[in-house]
Parts: C-alpha cells; sequence; structure tokens
C-alpha cells in the first residue's frame, strides 16, 4: 500500500540541522541512533519510512529519518525523544542513556476527526464547532471511475449525487443538504487547494437533465486527476461555511490535492484498465420486432400507414420503405422496385418482423477505457515536491463517443527560513472528446412534449427505435430509412454527425505565509485560472440534417419541410432549397479567465494553558471573465477542401427568422469579501466561535445598496470528554457536542437592482421594416438583495472503543427567506412579472454517520461506514403562478406548499369507453380528454411527491484477510417520484419501438374496465381530437409516475497487495492489483421502472447512463 | 509591531477605496441609455405589443356566434362576446393588453428621464418627442378600454387609470387612478408638447414610431373623443400634405382587389401603403385565428356590409374569402411566426397591426364636420372614401343624396343620415381591427350577441360591463377594479 500523506495539522515543525548546536549541550551529549517504523492501521506489517520527525523535547535539536528509516541525533542523556510523523499517533521516548532506539509509529486512525481544513484555516478539531465531513482520498477513490465528484456519492452524509447523465464531463447533480434556492443553483461550492473554482459555464439545474452539449463542460472538476487528491472536506452547516460566505449557502466541498513528502522520491503509478458492459433489451421493455411488427398491422388497418400518402411522410420505417419500392419503377427493366401484390409485400414486410434487431448491439461496444498516473513525491526539510501526470483514454461506449484527457500537476513547497513559507501549483488539463452531434432541446408546451431535432444520441435510439429496422440491407449494405424527408441510417449518421470538444484548463497558484510573529501569521494566496473550452458540431454533406435541408423536389415535400426557405417578399412563390452543397460547422466557446487574492491574518494565543484565542481576519478578491461565443457555419464542404458555400438566402431566413449566425456574450463577476473570526477556548472543553463578513458582489446590478450584505454566525462546542465524569469510564473516549445558528446568503440569479436594458433587432416580417431596438428585460427593483437562510445546526461526534467505533449526527433546521421568485404586479410599471427577492423556503434534516474499524488484527480487518442523509422542504411563500406544464415535467415545478421541485401529475380518470383514448379531471371537475398544458389552473393536479429524493445514503464496508481486500459500497436513495419515459401519442408511425404494455391496451369497449393502457386511435378518431393532445397529457398523468426509491451496488472491489519481501525483491516499494466492478447491481427499484434508469432522465442529447464497468487496477510504488 | 499594524491598515485601505469602483463592473453586456442612437432604439419599443381586437372585436356587433362551423374556441374569444371577464393573461386577453399599454409607457419614462438626465437634452428633441406623443396614445388605449368612456358632463368624477409619468423602481409601486379628466388632461398635455417636436427624419423604419401624420391621426381620434372637432379637423388636414386624404387611401379597386390570398394577406400591413400611418408588431393568434373563431363575422353581418348594396347603391368592392362554412373574411393579417429556435416547431405567432390609417383620419374629420354641422364637407370625405372602394365609380351615380340616405336609413335628417352611413363605412372597413368597439363606446350603441343555444346578451350604454375590467393583481398597487 502506498501510505498517502494526509493534510499536516499543523505545519510541519522546521528542524534544525545545527552544525553548532548550544555549547553546554555538546558537553555531554550522546549519539543516538535508531529506526523507525510506521505500523499502518489496516494492520498490514509496519514498514519503515523517510521523514519521520525526531526531536529532543523542549529544545529545537532534531532531525528526521532517512530513506531507511534510519536516524542519528546528538541528545543529552536523559533527554525524551519526541517521534511524530503526520498521521501517526506522536510517541516520546526517553533516551535513558540508550544509544540505539527503534521505534514504531501506530496509525492514527482518529485522523478521520483530527483536523479541519476549511481551505482557509486548519483548525484542531477540538477547537472546530461547525458541522463537516472529511472524506480521505483514497478512501473515496473508486478506480475506474474518473470524474471525482461521483466520489462523494453514498459516502457522506446529508450529500446527495445523482448520476442525471454518466456521460464524461457532465456533472452529477450534487446537493449538500438539499436545495437553498428556488430559482438559483443549488450545487455546492468546490475549493481546491484554498481556491474556489469556478465553473466555465453554469449549468442549472433544470439544464443538467436535458443532455444540451453545455453540460459536458459543466463539471468543474472533470480535469481533475483522482490520483491526486489527498482529501475531500465536506462543509455543512453556517460556521463551517463561514469563511465562503455569500456563495456558500448550499455547502462547500474542499479538495486538497496532495503534497510532496519529505524523504527521497517516491515514485507511484497507476493504471486502470476498464471495458463497459453494452446494455441490453432483456432490462427493458420493448417490443421485438415480431410483436412490434402487428402492432404496425393494426396502424395499417386504421388508416396511418396508407400506400397513398407514403411520400408525403415526414419520416418512416419499413411500411413506408416498401412503399417507396412500389412507387419506384425502373423503365430500362420495366419493373417495379417491389411488385404491389400482397404475397410480395407479405415477403418484403416478414424480413423485418424477423429482424428482430438489437440497436445495442449496433450501437453499443464492450469498450477498452484505460488510465495511466504516475507521480512523484520528494522532498526534504526546506523543499518538498510533487509531480504527477495522468492520461485517460476512453474508447467509449458507444459507436459515437470518446474521451481523451491528459492532467498534469506540479506542486512545490518552500520553507524559506523560519519565517516564510512558499507554495506554488501549477495544475492542468486537456481534454479532447467526441460525442453524437446534437442541438438543443426545446420544450414544448403547446402539445407537451420535448423536442429535439436530428437526435442521434445512441442510447435514446436503441430505446426508441423500432426493432423491425435493420441497420444493415440484405445485401450488407447500411439501409436507409426516412427521416425529415431524407435518407437515414443512425450508423452513417453518427459517423457524419458529430460533436467534438475540447479542453484546456490551466491553474497557476502561489500561496506564502510569513510569521510576522510566534503566534501572527500573514498568508497570501493567488491563482490565476486560464480555461477553454470549445465544441464543434459537425455535420457533413451525406448526414441526415444536411440532406433534410435538400429533400425537395415535390410539391407535398416542399410545402412540409420546414428546412426550406419560403420568401416573405414573395407570398405565392413554393419554399426553396436554402442549403444546396455541404453540411454545418457550429462551433461554441465557453472561455473562463479568473483571478483569486487572499490576504489572511492569522493569530492566536494560550493564556496559562486555560484559554486560547484565536483571532482570524481575511479578505478576498475574485475576478471572473466567462466568454461565450457561438457560429453556425451554413455550406461547409467537408469533402470538398473545407470550402463553404453559402447561399444567402439561408442568412437571410435566419435574420428574418430573429436567429443571428453567430453571438457572443459576456459575463463579468466581480466579488469582495471581508471576514473576521474569533473563537476561544477554556481548556479546550468550552469553545466559542463567532464570525463576520461583509460580501460585495456586481452579480445584483449597478445599485452600491444592493451590492453588499453583511452576514454572521455563532457557534459552540463542548468537548464533554474532557470532564471528569466522562473519565471514569473507558467506553467512549471523545464526544463533543456542537451548535451553531447564523446568517449565510447567496446570490439568486435577478441582477436587476438597476434597470436592465438588451439590445435586439423586432420582430417584423419584411427586412426593410426591421429595425435594432432596445428592450427592458427588468425594470429597476431598489430592493433587491441576496437570498438568505438562517441555520440552527446541532451537531455530536463521538468516538467509542479508542475510536474503533465513530459516530456523528447532525440536526438541522433551515429557514431561507428573500429568494427570488416570480411575482405577478399590477403590470402599472410596465412589468407584469417580476423576479423578486419575496419568496420563503423551510428545511430540515438529519444526517448521521457511523464507522467502524470492527475486526483489527494482524491478518483480519473489517470495517464498516454507514450514512444517512435525511432532508425534506417546502416552499412556504411563492406566488408564481405556475403553468400545467411546467409542473408535470420529470424535473418537477415550484410550487407554493410543496417541495422544491414538486411531481405533479394531471389526474388520470380512466378510458373513453368509445374509442380508449385516456381521460383526465379537469380544472372544473369534469371528467375530459382535454387538458391546456399552458393553462395556470393547477389546482386540480395531483402532487405525487419531490423529484429530489428525501433520504439518501450509502454503506461502505471492506474486509482485508492478510494480502487480499474486498470491498463493497451500497447506496440507497428514497422518498422521491419518477415520471416514466413518455411512451404514448396521440398517433404512431412505423418507427416508433413501442413498450410492451401496449399488448394490454385498449382494444374493444369494455377494456376500459380492466385496462389502463389507451388505444392506439384510428386516423379519424384522432383528426377528431381537434388539436389537443390527450395521448400526451397522459404520459404527464397519474398513471406513469412510480417511486422513485432505488438501492444499489455501486462498487465492489478486490485488491490483491504482494508482501513486502515479494515487492522488496522486486526492487518496488510496493505492487498491488485490484478488480473492481462499478455501477454493478440495481438490487432495488420500483418494479414499473421496468428498466428505466431512475437516475437517469432520458433526454437524448449527450446524456448517457452510467454503464456497468469492470476495472482491473494496478498500482506500483517504487 | 506597531509599523505592522500600520502597514497592514494601510494595506486594507488601499483596497478598500478601489472597491466601488471594482464591484461597480456591469455583469454583463447590458446598454446604457445614454446616446441619441439608443434612446431611439428604447422608443421602438413603446407601443403597446399586444392585440386588442381579440376582445374588442368580438364585443362589438360585428361578431355573431358561428356555432358549429367554428374551427377556434377560446375563452379570449368567447367571454367577450358574452361580456365576460376573460380569466386567462395570455395574448389577446384585456390584462396582456393592459400590461403591454404600460410596459410601452414604462419605456416611454425610462427615455424621458434619459433626455432629462443628458448633458445634452436638446439633441433628443425628436425622441422626446416620439416618448411623449406614445406615452400619451398608451394611456389614451387604457383609460378607453379601462375607464368609463368620456362623457364631459360625468369625467370629472369617473374613475380614470392611473397616469404613469415616472419609472417604478421598486417591486410594487402604488398608484391612483384619479378621474377620466383627469387623464384627458394629461394625454393633452403630452400630446401638445410632444407633437411639433416629432421630426420624421429621426427614424429608421418611420411606419413603426410616431411620424408627424400618425402623430396627428392620434390627435383626431383624441379629439373625437374629448368632443373638440376643431381640433379634429384642424389636425385630419395635417396628416397629409395638403390636406388631400383621398389619394392615400387603400387602393381597393385598383391593386388590393386583383390579388391572390396570401398576397392580399402580405400587403395590408405593410410599411409601403401609404394608408398605414402607424403598424405595430405583437406576439398575438390574431392572423391565424380572426377568420377561425367561434365568434367573429357572420354571413348575416357580412351579408349587410359586404353582400349587399350600400347607400351608394353598389357594393363594396372587398374580397371576401371563405375558409369554409361561416367563417368568412376580407385577408387583412398574415403572421409571422418567430421560431424559439431556428429548427423549432414551435414559437411565438406575431400579427402586425395597423393602429392608425388614412381612412381612420378621413372618417374622423368627417365626423367631426356632421358634429360642427359641416354636412357637405362630412359628405364630400364619405363619398372620397366611397370612390376609392366601389368598382367603377361614378360620382353621378354613387354619390350620397339625401334621398338615398333616406331610403337606406329611414331619416329625413342629413346629419343622421350621413353619420349612419360614416358608422358602417367605418364597420365595413375596419372589420377584423377591433376597431368598431370605439364608435360603439363613442356613440353610445347597444349591442346585442345571440348565441347559438339560444340566449342572447345585450349591453346598452351605461352598462358596467362596457368598461374592461382592470387585472386583479392591480389591487396589489391600490388600485379600485370597476365595479361589477
Amino acid at each position: 500500500m502506498l501510505l498517502t500523506v494526509l493534510v499536516s495539522p499543523v505545519p510541519f515543525y522546521p528542524t534544525q540541522a545545527s552544525t553548532l548546536p548550544p555549547a553546554q549541550a555538546q558537553q555531554d551529549a550522546i549519539t543516538v541512533r535508531g529506526t523507525v517504523r510506521l505500523q499502518p492501521g489496516s494492520g498490514a506489517p509496519a514498514e519503515v519510512s523517510p521523514g519521520v520527525t525526531i526531536l529532543e523535547k523542549g529544545t529545537a535539536n532534531g532531525t528526521a529519518t532517512d530513506a531507511n528509516g534510519n536516524f542519528q541525533l546528538q541528545v543529552q542523556p536523559n533527554a525524551v525523544l519526541v517521534v511524530s510523523m503526520v498521521g501517526y499517533i506522536t510517541q516520546d521516548v526517553n533516551v535513558a542513556g540508550r544509544t540505539a532506539i527503534d521505534v514504531t509509529l501506530d496509525e492514527n486512525i482518529s485522523t478521520l476527526g483530527e483536523v479541519v481544513v476549511t481551505g482557509y484555516q486548519t483548525i484542531d478539531r477540538k477547537m472546530f464547532t461547525g458541522a463537516a465531513t472529511l472524506l480521505k482520498g483514497e478512501d473515496a477513490k473508486r478506480e475506474g471511475v474518473t470524474d471525482v465528484s461521483r466520489m462523494l456519492e453514498g459516502r457522506v452524509a446529508g450529500v446527495s449525487v445523482q448520476n442525471v447523465s454518466g456521460t464524461f464531463g457532465a456533472a452529477p447533480k450534487i446537493r449538500v443538504r438539499g436545495a437553498t434556492s428556488i430559482t438559483g443553483d443549488n450545487k455546492p461550492l468546490w475549493v481546491v487547494d484554498g481556491i474556489i473554482l469556478e465553473d466555465v459555464v453554469n449549468v442549472s439545474n433544470e439544464q443538467l437533465s436535458t443532455g444540451d452539449p453545455a453540460t459536458l463542460i459543466g463539471s468543474s472538476v472533470a480535469g481533475l486527476n483522482p490520483d491526486d487528491i489527498a482529501s475531500f472536506q465536506i462543509l455543512k452547516d453556517a460556521s463551517a461555511t463561514a469563511m465562503y460566505g455569500a456563495r456558500a449557502m448550499n455547502g462547500v466541498v474542499v479538495i486538497t490535492t496532495k503534497k510532496g513528502r519529505i524523504g527521497k522520491p517516491q515514485v507511484s503509478y497507476t493504471g486502470n484498465f476498464s471495458t463497459y458492459l453494452k446494455p441490453t433489451y432483456s432490462s427493458f421493455d420493448i417490443m421485438n420486432s415480431a410483436d412490434q411488427m402487428s402492432v404496425y398491422s393494426e396502424l395499417e388497418r386504421k388508416g396511418w400507414l396508407n400506400h397513398s400518402d407514403a411520400s408525403r411522410r415526414q419520416s418512416g420505417g419499413v411500411y413506408t420503405r416498401m412503399y417507396d419500392l412500389i412507387n419506384t419503377y425502373d423503365p430500362t427493366t420495366g419493373t417495379f422496385g417491389l411488385e404491389n401484390t400482397p404475397q410480395a409485400r407479405g415477403a418484403f414486410l416478414e424480413r423485418y418482423a424477423r429482424a428482430n434487431t438489437d440497436w445495442f448491439d449496433e450501437l453499443f461496444k464492450n469498450s477498452f477505457m484505460q488510465e495511466h498516473s504516475v507521480s512523484i513525491s520528494s522532498g526534504t526539510e526546506k523543499t518538498q515536491l510533487y509531480f504527477s501526470t495522468s492520461f485517460l483514454k476512453d474508447e467509449g461506449w458507444t459507436v459515437a463517443d470518446q474521451v481523451k484527457r491528459f492532467t498534469g500537476n506540479a506542486r512545490a513547497n518552500f520553507n524559506l527560513s523560519d519565517k516564510i513559507s512558499l507554495g506554488l501549483i501549477t495544475q492542468g488539463s486537456i481534454r479532447d472528446q467526441q460525442a453524437p452531434g446534437t442541438i438543443g432541446r426545446i420544450s414544448d408546451p403547446v402539445t407537451g412534449r420535448y423536442n429535439r431535432d436530428f437526435d442521434i444520441n445512441p442510447f435514446s435510439y436503441a430505446l426508441n427505435t423500432s426493432r423491425t429496422l435493420t441497420a444493415y440491407g440484405a445485401d450488407g449494405n447500411l439501409e436507409y430509412f426516412r427521416r425529415n424527408f431524407a435518407p437515414f441510417n443512425i450508423l452513417n449518421e453518427l459517423e457524419n454527425n458529430t460533436l467534438d470538444i475540447s479542453v484546456l484548463d490551466l491553474k497557476l497558484q502561489a500561496d506564502v505565509t510569513y510569521k510576522i510573529l510566534q503566534n501572527l501569521n500573514y498568508n497570501f494566496s493567488g491563482a490565476l485560472r486560464y480555461a477553454k473550452t470549445n465544441q464543434e458540431h459537425k455535420v457533413r454533406e451525406n448526414a441526415n440534417m444536411a440532406l433534410a435541408y435538400r429533400a425537395a423536389g415535390d410539391a407535398t415535400v416542399e410545402e412540409n419541410n420546414k428546412f426550406l426557405y419560403r420568401d416573405p417578399d414573395n407570398p405565392e412563390a413554393q419554399p426553396v432549397v436554402v442549403l444546396p452543397y455541404g453540411g454545418f460547422y457550429n462551433t461554441n466557446d465557453d472561455n473562463l479567465t479568473s483571478y483569486y487574492l487572499r490576504n489572511t491574518l492569522d493569530w492566536d494565543n494560550t493564556y496559562n494553558d486555560i484559554h486560547t484565542v484565536r483571532l482570524f481576519a481575511s479578505q478576498e478578491l475574485r475576478y471572473a471573465d466567462r466568454q461565450n461565443k457561438g457560429f453556425t457555419g451554413y455550406g461547409y464542404q467537408y469533402d470538398k477542401g473545407g470550402v463553404p458555400y453559402i447561399d444567402p438566402n439561408i442568412i437571410k431566413q435566419g435574420v428574418e427568422g430573429n436567429f443571428n449566425y453567430y453571438n457572443m456574450g459576456m459575463r463579468y463577476d466581480r466579488f469582495l469579501a471581508y471576514m473576521a473570526n474569533g473563537a476561544y477556548s477554556y481548556k479546550g472543553k468550552y469553545n466559542l466561535n463567532g464570525t463576520v463578513r461583509y460580501d460585495g458582489s456586481n452579480l445584483l446590478g449597478e445599485a452600491r445598496t444592493a451590492r453588499w450584505l453583511p452576514t454572521w454566525n455563532v457557534s459552540g462546542s463542548w468537548n464533554i470528554d474532557t470532564e471528569p465524569f466522562m473519565q471514569q469510564q473507558d467506553i467512549v473516549n471523545r464526544l463533543t457536542l456542537r451548535a451553531t445558528y447564523g446568517l449565510t446568503a447567496s446570490m439568486g440569479n435577478a441582477t436587476n437592482s438597476s434597470l436592465v436594458l438588451q439590445s435586439g433587432s423586432t420582430r417584423r416580417p419584411y427586412l426593410s421594416e426591421v429595425e435594432a431596438m432596445i428592450y427592458i428585460q427588468n425594470l429597476e427593483n431598489s430592493e433587491l438583495t441576496w437570498e438568505k437562510q438562517y441555520e440552527t445546526n446541532v451537531g455530536v461526534d463521538a468516538g467509542l472503543f479508542n475510536e474503533r467505533v465513530q459516530l456523528s449526527v447532525d440536526a438541522y433546521r433551515r429557514n431561507a427567506f428573500d429568494l427570488i421568485g416570480l411575482i405577478r404586479t399590477s403590470g402599472i410599471g410596465g412589468e407584469a412579472l417580476k423576479v423578486a427577492n419575496y419568496a420563503d423556503m423551510e428545511s430540515h434534516g438529519l444526517e448521521a454517520s457511523l464507522t467502524g474499524a470492527i475486526v483489527e488484527s494482524k491478518d483480519w480487518g473489517l470495517r464498516s461506514q454507514m450514512t444517512f442523509g435525511y432532508n425534506k422542504g417546502k416552499i412556504t411563500n411563492l406566488s408564481n403562478n405556475p403553468d400545467i406544464f411546467s409542473l408535470v415535467v420529470p424535473e418537477g415545478g415550484p410550487k407554493e406548499g410543496y417541495s422544491y421541485r414538486g411531481l405533479f401529475s394531471i389526474p388520470f380518470a380512466g378510458l373513453d369507453p368509445e374509442n380508449g383514448s385516456p381521460m383526465f379531471i379537469d380544472e372544473n371537475g369534469e371528467t375530459s380528454g382535454e387538458v391546456d398544458l399552458q393553462s395556470d389552473q393547477t389546482q386540480h393536479l395531483i402532487y405525487e411527491g419531490p423529484v429530489d429524493p428525501i433520504v439518501t445514503g450509502g454503506w461502505f464496508n471492506s474486509v482485508r484477510y492478510r494480502n487480499f481486500s474486498l470491498s463493497g459500497l451500497v447506496t440507497y436513495s428514497a422518498g422521491n417520484k419518477i415520471r416514466l419515459n413518455p411512451a404514448f401519442q396521440n398517433s404512431y408511425t412505423d418507427l416508433n419501438a413501442t413498450p410492451y404494455d401496449f399488448l394490454n391496451r385498449w382494444i374493444l369497449p369494455g377494456d376500459e374496465e380492466n385496462t389502463n393502457i389507451p388505444s392506439i386511435l384510428d386516423r379519424l378518431e384522432e383528426a377528431e381530437l381537434g388539436g389537443t393532445y390527450p395521448y400526451n397529457s397522459y404520459n404527464y398523468s397519474t398513471a406513469r409516475v412510480v417511486d422513485g426509491d432505488f438501492v444499489r451496488l455501486k462498487q465492489v472491489s478486490l485488491t490483491y497487495s504482494l508482501p513486502a519481501n515479494r515487492v522488496s525483491a522486486l526492487g518496488l516499494s510496493n505492487l498491488s492489483f485490484s478488480l473492481v466492478a462499478n455501477n454493478l447491481w440495481l438490487i432495488y427499484a420500483d418494479e414499473r421502472l421496468n428498466g428505466q434508469d431512475p437516475e437517469f432522465f432520458g433526454s437524448g442529447g449527450v446524456a448517457m447512463p452510467i454503464p456497468r464497468q469492470f476495472t482491473l487496477s494496478l498500482k506500483i510504488g517504487l | 509591531m506597531k509599523k505592522i499594524t500600520l502597514y497592514t491598515l494601510l494595506c486594507c485601505a488601499v483596497t478598500l477605496s478601489g472597491c466601488e469602483d471594482y464591484l461597480a463592473q456591469p455583469v454583463d453586456q447590458r446598454t446604457q441609455l445614454n446616446t441619441v442612437e439608443k434612446v431611439s432604439e428604447l422608443l421602438t419599443t413603446a407601443y403597446p405589443q399586444a392585440d386588442y381586437a381579440t376582445f374588442t372585436e368580438a364585443m362589438s356587433d360585428l361578431a355573431l356566434d358561428k356555432g358549429l362551423d367554428a374551427v377556434v374556441e377560446d375563452e379570449k374569444n368567447e367571454n367577450p362576446y358574452l361580456f365576460q371577464e376573460v380569466p386567462d393573461r395570455q395574448q389577446g386577453s384585456s390584462d396582456n393588453y393592459w400590461s403591454a399599454c404600460y410596459a410601452a409607457i414604462a419605456a416611454a419614462n425610462h427615455a424621458l428621464e434619459a433626455i432629462q438626465n443628458a448633458p445634452n437634452p436638446n439633441d433628443y428633441s425628436a425622441q422626446r418627442g416620439e416618448a411623449l406623443v406614445a406615452r400619451a396614445y398608451a394611456h389614451f388605449m387604457l383609460v378607453t378600454l379601462f375607464s368609463k368612456v368620456y362623457d364631459p358632463a360625468t369625467a370629472a368624477s369617473d374613475p380614470g387609470i392611473p397616469y404613469v409619468t415616472t419609472p417604478e423602481r421598486v417591486v410594487m409601486g402604488q398608484y391612483e387612478r384619479k378621474t377620466v379628466s383627469y387623464v384627458y388632461e394629461q394625454i393633452e398635455k403630452d400630446l401638445i408638447e410632444g407633437l411639433p417636436l416629432i421630426t420624421n427624419s429621426a427614424y429608421n423604419s418611420v411606419k413603426y414610431h410616431f411620424n408627424t401624420a400618425a402623430a396627428h391621426a392620434f390627435a383626431t381620434r383624441f379629439y373625437l373623443f374629448k368632443r373638440d372637432y376643431q381640433q379634429v379637423i384642424s389636425h385630419a388636414n395635417q396628416v397629409f400634405p395638403g390636406g388631400n386624404i383621398g389619394a392615400n387611401l387603400r387602393p381597393w379597386v385598383s391593386v388590393y382587389g386583383n390579388l391572390s390570398f396570401l398576397e392580399g394577406e402580405a400587403i395590408y400591413t405593410q410599411a409601403t401603403q401609404n394608408a398605414n400611418l402607424l403598424l405595430v408588431e405583437a406576439p398575438s393568434n390574431w392572423a391565424r385565428s380572426y377568420y377561425r373563431y367561434r365568434y367573429s363575422l357572420a354571413y348575416p353581418v357580412a351579408n349587410y356590409l359586404f353582400f349587399s348594396e350600400n347607400v351608394t347603391g353598389a357594393p363594396w368592392a372587398y374580397t371576401v374569402l371563405s375558409a369554409g362554412g361561416e367563417n368568412i373574411f376580407v385577408p387583412k393579417f398574415r403572421e409571422h411566426f418567430v421560431r424559439e429556435d431556428i429548427n423549432a416547431e414551435i414559437g411565438i405567432p406575431y400579427t402586425i397591426f395597423p393602429l392608425f390609417t388614412a381612412e381612420e383620419v378621413l372618417f374622423n374629420r368627417a365626423e367631426a364636420y356632421l358634429e360642427t354641422g359641416n354636412n357637405e364637407a362630412a359628405r364630400e370625405d364619405l363619398e372620397t372614401f366611397a370612390s376609392a372602394r366601389i368598382e367603377n365609380y361614378d360620382a353621378r351615380t354613387h354619390s350620397i343624396s339625401n334621398s338615398k340616405l333616406r331610403n337606406f336609413y329611414g331619416t329625413s335628417n342629413p346629419k343622421e343620415g350621413l353619420m349612419a352611413a360614416l358608422l358602417d363605412f367605418k364597420a365595413a372597413e375596419f372589420v377584423h381591427e377591433g376597431m368598431r368597439w370605439f364608435d360603439i363606446l363613442r356613440h353610445g350603441l347597444t349591442v346585442v350577441h345571440p348565441t347559438i343555444e339560444g340566449q342572447t346578451v345585450e349591453s346598452a350604454p351605461g352598462d358596467p360591463r362596457r368598461v374592461l375590467q382592470i387585472p386583479q393583481e392591480a389591487k396589489l398597487a391600490g388600485i379600485e377594479l370597476n365595479p361589477r
């Protein structure tokens, strides 16, 4: 096992290699020699270690062990040696005249609770009064998982991690203690080595599940090498997050990266080799091709697949293809593509009925992912260095995606003198990623669907495309079906319609500590971060997306193809093609330049060993400029030397449609904060802590009054274990009671403390009449302020049986107020719907974590950790007046009296006995098939539950036997509701894949008694619906909601470490192999999900669920 | 130690002094109203971008219940017909129009404030003129629809609508309705101050702004309601050079009548048409639905207005089309569909509305002539109109003689007869444009709305339902709603 350097609780004590020891001491000094071994807590054999400090007690005389763990030191014969090493229990050794002393230090398993690193300060756990959880890097690390944010899953009580998309670069939805804002972000703040990590793009919670390309650059930690991480510290309550003030209302995740260790250079290598499992139809409820074909024959009977209108159909599958062939006449041979006889048609369809295409097999691969990481750590007392570099190459789970990531990290710490120490960090990462080409998703409240044109997401495609279609024809060539009036084959499309993403991210950081006085330290931290991201959406000329713009030649097609151009100046003209050659080259860049500066002063003193006082002041400045630019390149000819062919009409069409073919926008984030903190401790028993902050930001707009906000908090703790009465027992060795009360704040997403004007162009039909305009986006709101929250937290930490069992429990209550919400006004001021600080929300929760080293012996070890988090919130004041659609969508919506995002349903009222179409209870309490999803009459909707889980947690176990260890992580979440994927439509085509539920559909009157599955309407019945969409409403009804509870076996890992003697024989310091299975088994979930992932929103685009993954991990230390 | 403290304090002071500047950076690329051009661009939005036609047309006597022939059933169309409130706040509702008027007023007020604070306010005189007239127009439309129609006898006590002259800076601003006469005074004040400042050359797209012609046209409408008829005539004569309105009327006979459906739809709201004095683009379903709504033009009304001879002895030359059954219409509007995204299926439908036309100016002048006893001048105006609407117009056969008036309207009072003819001409000319309702208000006409179910809803002058209800939320601003 590699020993990982943990965060130092105190600065490394500078040892003086004095050439001239004090004269008096030299007189009868003796030389002591010895070896120091470190005994790991895991029970593995003790090993020698360099860098262990040996100090003569009460003097500055000391040394450190060399690479072989040996030391020698001249000391007084009666001296006491203090032998210490970070992470190990310090020992005092009486020399008593001996000259040879061997020492073995035990690992301090209670390190978990020893210090708290807030990113600004390192505080003795005994004096820390807030709610925070430490997770060591080596414990959290999950081999084969490339995004460090996913490592928190199930490991920290109160932190919920929902994998709404598993695609590389897409951030999971992380919540620390639930949501605090109704309209704003609820993402925790990430801090890396004391520096706040700015997001390159701000991807809101709602956007996370859209599958839009921006989500792939949404994870700010995707550029971190998991091997570099020393620890995560999750700060949860007002006291713990006080240092981060105004952006910390949603909790803070502090990442500390590894530092160089004193001693000879240590090289370690980690290699992960992973493969994925393809999804299979057996786990989903999708009809096979034979059943599907029988549904199609019903569609044919009901008039949906007529020969006569086949050529007019925008998209079509086997039937459309059959009619196309029948319509194809070859004058040279005098034959048709297919004879129009029942026999020929039957034979044609027969092939497809038997096709049973396995789209998962066509589109997914048991791919190979490799990840290599090398780090070198080295150091002396004066200089510590850490270098690492890593390379990740993921061949992709599907045929359309792949990722390469390089990271580099150099960190140096210098103790320049007794007074000055200096740290430098350079971190960089490069990413090259490929994903299926996609465009943004549009929600359509008219019909109640989400629309994404040209979606070729392989997972969505496999689930939603009929298995009667074939990827290859009988002749072995790609077989094309019709989509958007143009030929379409998914394999061809994935090759010709791609999204290339590149990310370059560089951070330079410097820290200086100057010891002004013995107990007064000044610290400066500064960082510069520069990130450039680029998305290139390449639509080659053979892609369906380009061909759709060229589908014409037939008056009906021209009339119906929305990608053609109709000239408004010539009302009678037929629409014309405006992309005659080439495809698209669309780019989208998001860039970030950010600076961060911080000055702190830290003073502490202890009087008479009784009163400890610590004062801390800090000033910080943040600066971030974000640039977004996009460009739509029309007519780029990929196979003609990259020369664009631009039809001026395509530009005209765009301009007339108020669509600009390029755009560039800047967003400027400026932030200043001043903070003072005081802590007092009486004999280490009673601790009091208080913070005041003054934050200023430009995000609220120009008004000076809105810009600044003071916040404060007070907290206290009582270390009960230090009381005399606790000394009489030896069960509880540590017991601390904590309490916090304070005000935290966050900036909402309103920026109108002064008038917000935006420019645009008027929406008029003729270019000669269009003019530039400026419009009032928001009126001034002089009352605009920050979103705020009072939080009360009470917690208990306990260590039992000499830290063998550790328990931490926290309960909290939060009252959020001044939240930004929409409010309807008189309109007389000019803005009928305003955003204002008026909404309130309250939440409460409970968190517990229990860790036990149940068995600890030389051969056996058993450790277990359970985490549990409960969070329930309610919006207590909000008059946002939502429409039905915004409440019934899978992501839910906010409404007063319900959870932050509640899932609502249209009450299903059975099937119409006449035609089997679904009916609902409308707002008047009447049964009807018609629901206006844009209506704001929402009082009749049924509240199903929150979309975010109320209970989350995990259970981690590890068993060690000699050199083998086996660990497993189970995660669970409960209390939320999930909307089933939308499977029903007013009408279907020969492309749709339908679930097996359809076998139970309504067929004849009377069936409504036994089934809730609506019928397939015939064409006349559908026409009679008259522009209403009851089947889409059915997707949003009570009939299509299931429980979100699930239990998942997230990871199983088996590790074998070679015994020390074998390893050293190989010339190595350690060598281990692990076999890891990730995301292995969904142990429990609602049966009605039928394979739908309870965390994943199947939104298409670039969103992909998390695959089942197997990893072989190799670790070598030199 | 002391020195260190001193230095530290000094450092802090330096960093603090730069704070306000540092935080003064705008969060995004929002613009400031600091140039003439930008104030001009803001005034592009000083016009109510909403349609009133959806409810005023349905409330008027041009609408009938088409029953089963109707394609679109919508409470925004049905409730006004039944003189009921529309709970909906979307485009086409009276609440929507209320908000749009005040949004336009806010744009005008912000422009005026920017001009006032500008170092060189004189450079902004054209913009100031536009802002004042636009503000007056929006308030005029509000007071006409949401207060009792102007009556010199009661205007000083009838509740008006809030006349807003300063930008709102708080979430829930408080306002007063005051009285109709107060609102009229304010409108007149803004109009008189603004009109002379208007400069057509200040506009890029003249027809979408209060150009001088449009401003005078607005003055004719305002003074007509205020019953200041000399002003109506005076302003009407200033709309076109030499007071020649006739040459600028829509060429129905020579051009419009010969166009195809799509061309006809398009041309009616084009800026190139001389008759269009002021246009506005508004998010609205009107172009899509004006002939498909259940309560709209139907044969009984169309037979009288279009398919039979009018008082001149000839029928009008309007193109009247049918979309099946009772769905008949004069092609006037074409939808401008602005997609949410270049590839989207959904978007916002826009309709271009002519707010002032040459025809209205002609009718307003004619009405003012009648009210001031100048029957012959009024007759001449009406005959000018008829000459542009009748195929092969012949002044000898198609003149509006007193005998024709007597025969057609059964009155021997030429003023009454001419007024009846004027209102009929207007009804035909402005069908689908929502203008009829304003004549009904001003002339106190009774509206009778039968329904296919056999009900009859009648609204006579004095009916409180003729005064549209103010949005419920106005109570939050200290505004009393209209009585019901």
